[in-house]
């Protein structure tokens, strides 16, 4: 894949978790991609993260991936944004976040994702900032 | 002359085998003199002599720290690093962090890092 390529797969694949459209998601994900958090630190399937995708946005009205700094290499891109929430609550919360992608004939292969759990609180607005 | 790949591969090595060893100098060369490092935990930015200042005081903190696993990619101007942080205690307990390491590169040196982990686990895995 081309950088561009690698690029433009990159910015669909956040525009679709923005705008929820799974069925975008479901083709862009690989049929072996794995997806890797380090909250969790354990790996999971593409359909785990497509039967959950719903659940994920439980109690949120908005969602936004803003900030997008990409840089991509040759079978990948490292992308680091703010995540910006409304809860149905009002509250608005932010996390930063970074996430190394694998790219391979126009699909994700492989996710890693980075985040600091200790901001949970504070981004769903059930307790303050700690950090 | 070497590519663009293997200078920002050989840095990124560089500057976690000067951190595992403690070796705060070996840390500065890698830096460029207005580098700064931000980190999520904190969300804040920092100087170099503000990083090296903490690299320094934290070098008694652990009885040994290594940086494993690392997987390396590179871009024109910089490159990511995602490792696993393994820290023995002074007790000999061992913990260890997932982390990742994103860094700007500029004429062979680092001119701007940003660290992300996940605090959460910070107190129970690196014992800090």
């Amino acid at each position: 894949m081309t950088e561009g390529e690698i690029r433009e797969l990159c910015e669909a694949f956040f525009d679709a978790y923005e705008n929820r459209r799974v069925d975008v998601l479901d083709r862009l994900y690989a049929d072996d991609c794995i997806v890797w958090h380090n909250v969790f630190g354990r790996e999971t399937s593409r359909d785990e993260n497509l039967e959950r995708f719903h659940d994920s946005y439980r109690g949120q009205r908005r969602r936004t991936y803003d900030d997008r700094t990409v840089n991509t290499f040759h079978d990948g891109f490292v992308i680091q944004y703010s995540l910006n929430g409304v809860q149905t609550s009002g509250h608005r919360g932010s996390l930063w976040i970074c996430i190394v992608g694998r790219c391979r004939d126009g699909r994700i292969t492989r996710i890693d994702e980075y985040m600091d759990s200790s901001k949970f609180g504070a981004w769903a607005g059930t307790s303050e900032v700690t950090s | 002359m070497p590519s663009t790949d293997t200078v920002h591969r050989e840095l990124c090595h560089a500057l976690f085998d000067a951190l595992e060893q403690g070796d705060v100098a070996g840390v500065e060369r890698c830096y460029a003199p207005d580098m700064t490092m931000w980190f999520n935990v904190t969300g804040a930015e920092i100087t170099k002599d503000e990083n090296l200042a903490a690299i320094t005081k934290g070098v008694d903190l652990h009885r040994r720290r290594t940086y494993d696993d690392r997987t390396i990619s590179t871009f024109d101007d910089g490159f990511v690093a995602r490792y696993t942080l393994g820290v023995v205690l002074h007790d000999g307990s061992r913990r260890s962090l997932c982390a990742c390491l994103v860094g700007e590169v500029h004429d062979g040196r680092i001119v701007r890092l940003w660290e992300y982990l996940d605090a959460g686990k910070f107190s129970q895995e690196v014992g800090s």
